[in-house]
């Protein structure tokens, strides 16, 4: 039961949502953009989150893209985890998103709510880190396509009312070798004590991580000692890890000593998987 | 599967109103104030109720728990402060709204905090609370009960003991997890009478309860339960009732209805009880166990609830079924800043069985035994006694040793029980064995009655609740055999009135096919009494010439004269005018425990209840050493049911148990911080065995019949999940080679302590 009352808000397209946007701001609505629901119904209920209007963006065109455009794989924010392992453009990324919750969220969840979601594990952005992929944003000056290095930084950047409305992929990163390990305390279904998503491009490891820190990130500095073939490679993951972006994270899922040590048994995974392809 | 169900919940009606709870945000703390201001200006609040309005202390067999916070707060999470409104999102917007000011007190959160010399006590008034049953409560510690068996002579067991271990076991807090949350509904009409809805396990008890507390008469009390959607233990405390009454009468009687989230279900609800215990065992060169020494301590939590008689049960049942001939144990039921526990599937005893099943094989490693062999060695039988000094006979025990040769013979069961490995992984099976009696008061009992009608069907009327388990199947699948006639013109309603349907005690304890069985089997024999004395005025033979059975009733010398019951439940016209039968014919039965006595407080000797089920559990995981991870592969019970009358729902159940053990053996836990706050109270953070992960499952029944029990038949509701922690445990724990006495066993407990043994 949510302890508020709302307003409910369907625009048509990106313009009339920020148009919403910006009204219900000035009416001190403070609004949020909604998608799948999922993470604000179940933490509005807690009275963890609190809103007093949501603007739904699943009935916005580009928002539901999810197609091939010249040599671009375009996904929008508003794609269901569900219909894009189903569609499967992306495997890596159908790899990421499978990982998330359970099948009956996942029909709910959307790949825009993952990225942009408060739950810090954010898996569905790890391979958009690897592939360099772009993002297009719409707010006050209309939509705007960024690289996500630009604006993501444990999550999105956003400015003052504006959203994610779809990404871009370079297709030409679809068939590398990649690799993707997602650990869990326990069972099938939970959050992750560590993800690892891993790619190999002109000879080169990518790693991307979820779980480890409070935030999902791609480290340069890690990923220029994990690629030092002078070094053996368990001392490169000794010295990865001791570059880590922050802190381990210690909590209900994991201790931090375990964490660091299935982090360094996963990346010798992807090592070892990716090395010889 | 038709969804058409209808729980306590599903019942909306013109002018509900609702509940909602406001909560402790502190573990231990003196209430200074609560301020209700705030909440009572929003817009279609009707009232809000503090513990102050109702100074009344609940809870069996110890009166130490106020509905609503009085005072002080013991946990977090627990019920300060309830409103009444219009909608049940404006009772939840104004439950926030509720400010409270406390004065922290400092908490204890383990029993080695709750019973340190010295430690805050929580019940500083325990001495005044009022008792029921047998308690033994310690005034001025932490201990709400403590249970003493005394047997045999310490000195010399311990003198013939070639092997001795000591085992230190942790197992925590959890949750019920049903599927259903808990939900009680109230209205109080201008005469006074009480009407409550409620997904409970003991309707019964609410109603003795609900009047007691609010000095009611108890006829002016009438608790209707619904199907209930899981209860395993959780649903036979009495909470949700004494606030839905709390919240009518605070509105003028109107009919209100309080019901838990998910949250609210696993922080301020009853759960799960904890248990740290010691267990010092020992046998000789060849293997007979000679002496053991078990301390206990349940933790409980703020409030005893039915913490003292698992405590109690904890105590009862403590060996094990293996015969040791000198043992003491101190069971104690230790109170901390945690939620407060009731009873939960297994009571006690999967709890216990933990700890003894871990020393077993402890001690069966030290003396380079095989565990399996060694529990066969020590298993216990007729002639043999039980903690509580009870003289056992086949009726009472069962059969242990044939369920484990049962077992060895099983297809997938034999050959090596050692570990081997494969590849880079270890196979392991485990094994526990198990033994259950029940713990009911002495005179636990229920009633039945079967009102024929005139179209020849039968409606049988009990207070066996339905929660799933498919007792009141069962219960018709009884009548009918006794009444020779077809299950299927046997009607039985889904739900409980307690103003209609014949007392029951409670719907725990593996006990209602027992107690109201008996119940249904005496009621049938009532109306077979009756059918053959009206029969005998229509057929004109002597009613002890007749029998009863398809439909009729007939000479039994020539079945072929007979006349149907529903002719006589209808009415015989005879030609000399008068009427046989007719108006009702109303099989009337009902059942006591017989025999019980209660526990010496010294030595813990008496007969705690009629009969154990015993039986033996496997396990088989494959672990993965790298990375401290394993699957469940394989699990198996074979159970002595005395005598399995229906075999689906027989296998249903101690399958289901199984899967519960499962989860408490490797996930299910509350995770705390260092304020008591609960970090899981919710399945994302919870975790449950899901579909997919579950082992293959393997059910297999032994035959002994209990004399007493209808049609020879034993409890099994609760005994699928009393060995699968244990089990779990020994195989992971001889898959790892380290010794694993702290439950839930996720990778990571393995890991930490491969990694750190002490």
């Amino acid at each position: 039961m949510i302890p508020f009352d709302l307003e409910y808000y369907v625009p048509a397209d990106v313009s009339e949502a920020y148009d919403w946007f910006r009204k219900l701001q000035e009416q001190g609505k403070d609004p949020v953009y909604y998608s799948g629901g999922t993470e604000i119904l179940t933490f509005a209920r807690l009275n963890r989150v609190r809103t007093g209007a949501v603007i739904d963006l699943k009935a916005i065109p580009d928002c539901r893209s999810l197609q091939m455009s010249g040599q671009l794989l375009e996904i929008g924010s508003c794609v269901s985890l569900s219909d894009l392992c189903a569609a499967n453009p992306f495997p890596l990324l159908s790899l990421a998103a499978r990982g998330v919750a359970d099948q009956t969220s996942r029909n709910k969840i959307t790949f825009g709510g993952n990225i942009c979601g408060r739950i810090i594990y954010r898996e569905a952005v790890l391979p958009l880190l690897l592939t360099d992929s772009a993002v297009v944003l719409a707010g006050e000056n209309g939509m705007r396509a960024v690289s996500i290095h630009e604006v993501f930084e444990g999550r999105l950047k956003l400015r003052k009312g504006e959203f994610l409305v779809k990404t871009l992929t370079d297709i030409r990163f679809l068939p590398l070798p990649y690799y993707h390990e997602k650990r869990r305390k326990i069972g099938h279904v939970g959050y992750p004590i560590v993800t690892v998503a891993a790619l190999k491009k002109d000879g080169k490891l990518r790693m991307a991580f979820s779980g480890v820190c409070a935030f999902p990130f791609r480290s340069d500095p890690m990923e220029q000692v994990l690629n030092d073939s002078s070094i053996p490679p368990h001392k490169r993951i000794e010295e990865a890890i001791g570059r880590l972006p922050g802190p381990v994270l210690d909590d209900i899922e994991s201790s931090a000593p375990y964490r660091r040590f299935l982090l360094a048994r996963t990346m010798a995974d992807a090592i070892q998987s990716l090395e010889s392809r | 599967m038709t969804g058409a169900a209808k729980y306590a919940n599903d019942n909306p009606a013109p002018g509900l109103l609702h509940a909602k709870l406001a909560v402790s945000t502190h573990a231990h703390a003196r209430i200074l104030s609560i301020d209700v201001s705030e909440a009572m200006r929003i817009p279609g609040v009707l009232a809000v109720v503090t513990g102050q309005d109702y100074p009344v202390l609940t809870g069996s067999p110890l009166s130490d728990r106020p509905p609503l916070a009085l005072d002080k707060v013991r946990y977090v999470g627990e019920p300060i402060a309830l409103v009444v409104a219009e909608l049940e999102s404006i009772a939840e917007m104004a439950a926030y709204r509720i400010q409270a000011e406390y004065e922290p007190l400092p908490a204890v959160f383990t029993t080695e905090e709750a019973l340190r010399p010295g430690a805050p006590v929580l019940h500083e008034r325990m001495s005044e609370y009022e008792k029921d049953e047998e308690v033994y409560p310690e005034p001025g510690k932490n201990i709400a009960n403590r249970t003493k068996i005394r047997k045999g002579n310490m000195e010399e067991g311990w003198s013939q003991c070639r092997h001795i271990v000591e085992v230190h076991i942790h197992m925590p807090q959890s949750d019920h997890a049903s599927m259903e949350v808990r939900s009680s509904t109230a209205e109080i009409k201008p005469d006074g009478k009480v009407f409550l809805r409620t997904a409970s396990q003991s309707p019964y008890a609410v109603r003795g309860a609900v009047s007691q507390a609010f000095r009611l008469p108890l006829h002016h009390v009438f608790v209707h339960t619904p199907l209930v959607g899981g209860g395993y233990g959780g649903k036979a405390a009495i909470q949700l009732e004494f606030l839905a009454y709390m919240a009518s009468r605070s509105v003028g009687g109107r009919r209100v209805r309080i019901t838990n989230s998910r949250e609210k279900d696993m922080m301020s609800s009853p759960v799960h009880i904890g248990l740290d215990s010691t267990v010092k065992l020992g046998c000789t060169a060849d293997g007979r166990l000679m002496a053991a020494d078990i301390e206990h301590r349940y933790n409980c939590g703020a409030y005893a609830d039915r913490g003292p008689i698992m405590s109690r049960a904890g105590a009862v049942d403590c060996t094990g079924p293996y015969r040791i001939d000198n043992m003491r144990c101190d069971s104690l039921c230790v109170y901390t800043n945690h939620p407060y526990c009731t009873s939960f599937r297994g009571f006690a005893h999967s709890e216990l069985t933990f700890a003894m099943e871990r020393a077993m094989d402890s001690l069966a490693k030290e003396a380079g035994l095989d565990p399996l062999e060694f529990r066969f060695r020590n298993a216990i039988g007729p002639g043999d006694t039980t903690p509580t000094q009870t003289l056992l006979t086949r009726s009472t025990v069962g059969d242990l040793p044939k369920c484990i040769a049962k077992l060895m013979s099983l297809k997938n069961w034999q050959g090596s029980s050692s570990p081997h490995k494969d590849g880079p992984v270890v196979k392991a099976i485990g094994y526990s064995c198990f033994w259950k009696n029940s713990s009911t008061p002495l005179n636990a009992g229920g009633g039945a009655s079967l009102v024929f009608y005139p179209d020849g069907t039968v409606n049988l009327q009990c207070g066996a609740v339905e929660i799933g388990q498919g007792t009141r199947t069962s219960l018709t699948q009884i009548a009918a055999e006794r009444l020779r006639m077809d299950v299927g013109l046997i009607h039985i309603s889904t739900d409980i009135d307690t103003e209609k349907d014949p007392y029951f005690w409670k719907t725990v304890a593996s006990r209602s096919t027992f107690l109201v069985g008996n119940a249904v089997l005496r009621a049938a024999d009532d109306a077979i009494e009756q059918l053959k004395r009206l029969g005998s005025l229509v057929l004109q033979g002597l009613p002890e010439d007749l029998d009863v059975g398809y439909g009729r009733v007939f000479l039994k010398a020539r079945p072929d004269i007979s006349i149907p019951i529903a002719r006589l439940a209808e009415g015989v016209a005879l030609p000399n005018g008068r009427t046989v039968g007719g108006g009702a014919i109303i099989g009337r039965g009902s059942y006591t425990m017989q025999n019980l006595t209660p526990l010496d407080p010294e030595t813990g000797r008496g007969v705690p209840g009629p009969e154990w089920t015993v039986g033996v559990q496997a396990v088989e995981v494959e672990y993965h050493p790298i990375d401290c991870t394993y699957r469940l592969l394989r699990a198996a019970t074979v159970i002595d049911a005395g005598k399995v009358i229906n075999p689906a729902l027989a296998r249903a159940q101690v399958t289901g148990g199984m899967s519960m053990g499962l989860g408490l053996g490797s996930r299910e836990t509350f995770y705390f911080d260092s304020n008591g706050v609960l970090l899981s109270p919710q399945f994302r953070s919870y975790k449950l065995i899901r579909y997919g992960e579950q082992p293959q499952y393997d059910v297999e029944f032994v035959e002994t019949p209990h004399l007493e029990a209808p049609y020879g038949l034993r409890g099994i509701g609760e005994h699928g999940i009393i060995g699968m922690p244990a089990a779990l445990a020994n195989g992971l724990s001889r898959a790892a080679g380290v010794e694993l006495n702290r439950l839930p066993l996720t990778p990571e407990r393995i890991w930490r302590t491969v990694h750190d043994p002490f």
